[in-house]
């Protein structure tokens, strides 16, 4: 497996192919004596502003601290929830469960439904 | 070396950064004053609002008018300044009647102006012409 | 049959979508200026337009990808933040111009200034956007937009020399006013080739489900579509060349580019002319909006659609909300929006080869479109669309000082 080209960057999905973001890290583990291996994926956060530049990294947690779902962080999700990889990455998880999609969470519940006609109403 | 090309750079740019010369400009003063005639055209023969018509007169009057204060600060050379002031004033005071007469509702004496507008701007085009071939 | 309606709808939409405030606000210039020697400028930019149109649908079609996707996927996100801010700083700009065009046809309708529009034609695209579907937008606006094809009708009236028409479809270069031609070619250029199209286009593939089976009538679509608004296109200028140029008008503002068709069209010219641009300007104004809100939402991973309920792509609605709202600002300030046209077509020009080139590289990647990849005819025309695009980076930052 090519992580950069199958894993880096892909969209992620949950069990029930709910979108969860993309993958915006990847967390190895150096062993002295075994291989390297993936541990987690990560989402979010300061994860993804770090790789533009470190600046990036401290306005998203400035931000993350004062606004929103109040997330400390990026998400992080064990490798061994993946289930599959390909066009995307498909975990065994629920998406609500594992925090990755607090922010949209957040902003649907304190912006959107609070608009007319932003709510929860039958989809087109 | 940096500073050598940001120099070289605005040095170019402030170069382009020209102001328009006197033919320019009474290009653009011929251009609001065929606008006009064209408003004077179309209102003449009822195909655009009132609002519209007297807004767009005035619209072309006020810029004439800018443009001739530029124009007049550093006028060509070897032209009658004094003629050319008094051409440019008639025309807007033209222009500013044609929008009042809108108002007015007053056709006839609006086509009357509209001739004579036409033909200040036959003479504008003439001086326009000798700028031009003089640069 | 229900093929041949697709067809048929795409390209009709195609064409009542073409036209907005830069592509006629360019033509009518170019036309009062210089008459009928800027008609190659159209043409070259429908041309690239067609493919570029066809390639954003097929890879779709086919990778079940949007192209921002597959830049953030295939380039990571350093290269994508780049492309992002270039991009949307530009799609903002026309965002700008477009809504402003919608104030401006409502100014000359009503007398009312357009600085006083600003905010309920805002508040009436993002009410579109926030309660309406993909479907109503694509189709429904732009059907609308089909009123345009009175600028056809009213250059046909006033009878051009076609064969001198026919001339101008050859590049020359302009005597006395070079930089002037320049800058406007290289403004209906980038009129003409808006990137924000190929991200609108590519994620309408994905909201309308399309598959392999798709490509044919992709096709279809983005030739006659796109030919039969590059028509309208080279129609503006016609007009302008034979009503406007014998006047010595030279348009600065919109209220010049308004006497259009008053002189082929006397009854109905002004009154079509105003309905079209307000038609053509809303059009794009949500295409545009969507586009951007389409580049943060697929480049970062969030929920998007047209056709799902606001809380459920939150973060989409929100980014057109904020964007709508902002780009309201400056039309109230009375920022003129013709003046906003012409510098965003020339940036759009300038900025085309950060669109293009990973473009490229996408539509010659196999894993993305396997056999579907570009053959050398599209990727010919594409390197040629980045050369000149490239010229016209280099050049059309200076023409903008010197002739604008």
């Amino acid at each position: 497996m090519d992580l950069i080209r199958d894993v880096l960057d892909k969209k992620l999905v949950d069990r029930e192919d709910c979108p969860m973001g993309r993958v915006d890290g990847l967390v190895m583990q150096l062993g002295e004596h075994s291989q390297p291996r993936i541990t987690h994926i990560e989402i979010g956060g300061q994860t993804l502003w770090m790789r533009l530049h470190p600046v990036f990294a401290r306005l998203a947690v400035k931000l993350g601290r004062a606004w929103g779902p109040k997330r400390d962080g990026s998400v992080r999700i064990p490798w061994s929830r993946v289930i599959t990889t390909g066009k995307q990455v498909k975990l065994d998880v629920e998406a609500k469960e594992t925090g990755a999609i607090d922010w949209e969470i957040w902003i649907a519940r304190h912006i959107i439904e609070r608009i007319p006609g932003g709510g929860e109403e039958e989809e087109e | 070396m940096r500073v050598k090309r940001l120099l070289v750079l605005s040095l170019i740019l402030a170069a382009a950064c020209k102001p328009p010369t006197p033919a320019e400009q009474l290009d653009s003063i011929l251009s609001w004053l065929g606008t006009a005639e064209m408003v004077g055209n179309v209102w003449l023969r009822h195909t655009t609002p009132d609002k519209y018509s007297r807004q767009t007169l005035e619209l072309s009057s006020s810029t004439v008018g800018q443009i001739s204060k530029d124009l007049l600060k550093s006028p060509p050379a070897g032209i009658d300044t004094a003629a050319l002031d008094s051409a440019l004033t008639k025309s807007r005071a033209m222009i500013t009647k044609m929008a009042t007469l809108i108002t007015a509702k007053n056709s006839p004496e609006f086509a009357r102006q509209l001739d004579s507008l036409r033909a200040d701007q036959k003479a504008l085009k003439r001086l326009s012409d000798t700028i031009e071939s003089k640069q | 049959m229900k093929k041949f309606m697709q067809i048929a709808l795409g390209i009709v939409t195609s064409v009542g979508g073409f036209l907005e405030i830069g592509s006629v606000t360019t033509a009518a210039q170019a036309g009062a200026t210089f008459g009928y020697k800027l008609l190659w400028a159209v043409l070259l930019g429908t041309i690239c337009l067609i493919f570029l149109v066809e390639m954003s649908g097929r890879f779709s079609a086919v990778s079940k990808h949007t192209i921002v996707d597959a830049t953030r996927e295939r380039f990571g996100f350093p290269f994508f933040a780049i492309v992002l801010v270039g991009m949307v700083l530009v799609a903002f700009m026309v965002l700008v111009a477009e809504l402003g065009g919608i104030g401006l046809s409502l100014q000359i309708l009503t007398g009312l200034g357009f600085p006083w529009w600003a905010v309920p034609v805002s508040f009436v695209v993002w009410l579109l956007m926030w309660k309406g579907t993909f479907d109503l937008i694509e189709n429904g606006v732009s059907l609308l937009g089909l009123v345009t094809i009175c600028f056809v009708v009213a250059a046909v009236k006033l009878h051009p020399d076609w064969h001198a028409a026919a001339g101008g479809l050859l590049p020359s270069l302009e005597g006395d006013q070079k930089a002037k031609y320049g800058f406007i070619a290289v403004s209906i250029l980038g009129a003409s080739i808006s990137p924000y199209l190929m991200y609108f286009y590519s994620s309408g593939a994905i909201e309308d489900k399309w598959d392999v089976s798709y490509i044919p009538i992709n096709r279809v679509i983005a030739v006659f579509g796109m030919s039969f608004g590059g028509f309208l296109s080279m129609a503006v200028l016609i007009t302008a060349a034979l009503a406007l140029k014998p006047y010595g008008i030279d348009i600065e503002k919109f209220e010049q580019a308004a006497l259009l068709m008053t002189t082929a069209l006397p009854k109905w010219g002004f009154f079509l002319f105003a309905v079209s641009m307000l038609f053509a300007c809303l059009g794009a104004a949500l295409e545009i909006s969507l586009a951007i809100s389409y580049f943060f939402a697929q480049g970062f991973g969030w929920n998007w659609s047209e056709n799902l309920t606001p809380s459920k792509d939150s973060r989409f609605c929100l980014t057109y909300t904020i964007i709508i709202l902002i780009a309201a600002v400056p039309l109230v300030f009375g920022i003129d929006p013709i003046k906003v046209t012409m510098i965003s077509m020339a940036l759009t020009a300038a900025t085309l080869p950060l669109a293009i080139v990973p473009f490229l590289f996408l539509m010659n990647d196999p894993i993305y479109l396997g056999e579907h990849r570009n053959g050398w005819i599209s990727n010919s025309v594409v390197a040629i669309i980045i050369l000149i695009s490239f010229v016209l980076a280099v050049i059309s930052i200076p023409l903008q000082i010197i002739g604008g």
